[in-house]
């Protein structure tokens, strides 16, 4: 029978109806650990800064700082001399000052364990940031960095700014980052090492 | 002939279930926000954002949902509630959140959204906010910012505002000049002591509006000092330059009120004659053929699309004084202005799109009869049995699928609700020290005190959204 033939005819009729009542659901979002899924730092979701991007800038960073004259003269030297880390000046378009922290940190880090310096303890550091800034709310003033270094008697500091190149378009948002190191001589202020590390971040419609 | 009854009460089944979802379908975003906009207008800013809460589908004001579709603006909302409240970094995080969706969502294409909007439902599609409110959620986000002294997060905001601000231009938006983002991205770069900036900032919102209470602070901006911007040069022509607040051991106070509620959107039904009225010309002869041919039949009489609500407070004057002193305030931003001029771009689109899905819903209500019934009769032809009833289950099927179709067209009410209808700000320089300023708007009067250290600063923010 034809008329029989015809009757899944119409479920499927009332699903192509009933479809778009069903479009605005959609499935819970779950937890996941980082070795549960492969690739999970992989992909960027997100034009700031991630995990990647910073171990990315660190180790260009740090590679050229160890390659370098500097490097080489304190090593020579082998006197370790005492040297702050001051928090990196944030000119980008998105507020990451949070990842430039994390940034800082593994530099702190490496600079520790690389034996060539005496790092000079953060909590210190933000005492004497404290003290100096007490009218302004505490807050660091890259101004102010050198005067920071010589009263806790540092024999350098290292220091950065992040830019941006930001743009928008119809088709996307792009946002290319320049993250600028240096070391610099607390008596001269004269940069004795400066390294730029450059990466981008994406938001592109793939149509 | 048993058959083709399973056919007819199937189709009866369907018939009744789509017309009892369609009247259970999806409703605008206006019953969203419903809860949470009477309960501004009792002036309860709590219930508000509890409101919201339950339909961001979270548990308590500090959580972030995921935000895949409409969360974007709820989170707007939730933000300037937060903002009027005092919560600013709340506000903070909930604007950054929503700036990243919105982000998202306006790259994001879809060619399922795109035929819903066609077939179905402006809001069938994510949403894209128009430019003021891009640039609104810079400036608010960054007011959140100087609110809390935090300079670092407003230059952020204010870099990502000029992105914008770039691109709308670039698109050739007329809304690409908001004043007061403008405004406050200079007072931001100049508080940064970085001057160049802050005059280009304000020579930008200078050309949106002559802003009296950027006077003194370009008085001791320019020195006396002819720069390279016109408007900044302009206002300060013949006025002696001022020693900055770091001299004279002063500081500034910049005050900004936020008042009132843009007006919503509400849905509305018109007779198609009046929406033909409209934009009648904007269809084609056949379209229009195919309006006249189906109104003649009496199949169609209304159509939905949506339309602004009245706004709240546009002509309130808020009042601010200093102690006894009375502070001149002036007007930062005609929101509602901005609200009703983009509006009016795009309202005839809009009853352009709904006449469109009209005609489409007719082509599938009678597509769907035609085929039905033909299918029918095909079966029934075998036995040389032809007595109607393939016509009737036809029509019954391209009356549900109409049905279905015209409930789930609802007008796309989306929008940023919680946005003050008008701005309104002082700048003054006092004696380092303790002041009360008293802020007066919308029947809710408030004294802040505030504490400025001799070339300091401070932005006080007061927002009253009923």
């Amino acid at each position: 029978m034809k008329t029989a033939r015809l009757l899944p005819l119409v479920p499927a009729l009332a699903f192509a109806m009933l479809a778009p009542l069903a479009a605005g659901c959609s499935s819970d979002p779950v937890f996941v650990r980082g070795s549960e899924v492969k690739g999970l730092d992989d992909p960027p979701m997100s034009t700031g800064i991630d995990k990647r991007d910073m171990e990315q800038l660190l180790h260009e960073n740090m590679k050229h700082l160890v390659a370098s004259p500097l490097a080489k003269a304190w090593a020579d030297a082998g006197d370790k001399p005492t040297l702050a880390i001051f928090p990196m000046l944030n000119e980008t378009s998105q507020h990451v000052d949070s990842q430039l922290q994390a940034v800082l940190s593994d530099a702190e880090t490496f600079m520790v364990n690389s034996q060539l310096v005496t790092v000079v303890s953060r909590e210190r550091q933000n005492q004497m940031i404290a003290e100096v800034e007490r009218q302004n709310g505490g807050q660091f003033d890259p101004n102010h960095a050198a005067q920071y270094g010589r009263q806790l008697g540092a024999k350098y500091y290292m220091t950065g700014k992040v830019y941006t190149s930001d743009e928008r378009t119809a088709g996307g948002r792009r946002v290319q980052y320049f993250m600028f190191m240096q070391v610099i001589e607390t008596e001269t202020s004269a940069v004795r090492w400066q390294n730029k590390a450059a990466f981008t971040k994406a938001l592109l419609n793939q149509d | 002939m048993r058959p083709l009854l399973g056919l007819r009460r199937a189709a009866s089944v369907i018939t009744f279930a789509l017309g009892a979802l369609a009247n259970a379908g999806c409703a605008g975003h206006e019953v969203r926000v419903r809860d949470s906009l009477i309960a501004l207008d009792r002036g309860s800013m709590d219930q508000a954002v509890a409101a919201l809460d339950r339909e961001l589908g979270v548990k308590s004001p500090g959580e972030l949902p995921p935000v895949t579709r409409d969360e974007a603006l709820l989170l707007l909302d939730r933000g300037s509630i937060h903002l009027a409240m005092g919560k600013y970094e709340r506000a903070s995080r909930d604007f950054g959140a929503a700036d990243q969706a919105i982000e998202v969502l306006d790259l994001s294409t879809s060619k399922a959204a795109d035929l819903g909007r066609y077939v179905f439902s402006d809001d069938a599609g994510p949403y894209k906010a128009p430019a003021y409110e891009k640039l609104l959620l810079n400036t608010l986000n960054m007011l959140s910012y100087l609110a809390r002294h935090d300079l670092n997060g407003a230059r952020v905001e204010a870099r990502r505002l000029a992105v914008m601000q770039k691109y709308i231009e670039s698109q050739h938006d007329e809304g690409a000049l908001l004043g007061l983002g403008s405004y406050l991205a200079g007072f931001t770069y100049e508080k940064s002591k970085q001057r160049d900036e802050a005059l280009l900032h304000y020579d930008e919102a200078l050309e949106y509006a002559p802003y009296k209470s950027l006077r003194d602070p370009l008085r001791a901006l320019t020195r006396g000092q002819k720069t390279t911007h016109e408007a900044v040069d302009a206002l300060v022509e013949g006025a002696e330059p001022l020693p900055p607040v770091e001299e004279t051991g002063e500081a500034e106070l910049l005050v900004v009120v936020g008042f009132g509620r843009v007006p919503s959107k509400t849905p509305v039904r018109i007779p198609i004659g009046m929406a033909m009225q409209i934009v009648g010309n904007e269809l084609s002869p056949m379209e229009r053929r195919e309006v006249d041919s189906l109104v003649l039949q009496g199949a169609v009489a209304w159509i939905n699309y949506p339309t602004l609500g009245q706004g709240r407070g546009g002509y309130e004057v808020p009042k601010a004084s200093l102690g006894e002193e009375i502070l001149p305030m002036e007007q930062a931003l005609d929101v509602e202005g901005e609200v009703r001029s983009a509006w009016h771009k795009r309202e005839g689109t809009l009853v352009l799109a709904a006449i469109t899905r009209l005609l489409a819903r007719t082509a599938a209500s009678v597509a769907v009869a035609g085929a039905t019934a033909a299918g029918i009769n095909a079966a029934q032809d075998d036995r040389q049995r032809r007595d109607g009833s393939a016509e009737a289950v036809g029509m019954l099927l391209g009356f549900a699928t109409s049905l279905t179709m015209s409930a789930l067209d609802t007008p796309d009410t989306r929008s940023w609700s919680t946005l003050p209808a008008r701005i309104a700000i002082a700048r003054t320089r006092v004696p380092a020290g303790k002041h009360a300023i008293t802020l007066e708007v919308r029947g809710q009067r408030r004294t802040f005190d505030v504490q400025v250290d001799a070339g300091g600063w401070a932005l006080v923010p007061f927002f009253v959204l009923r």
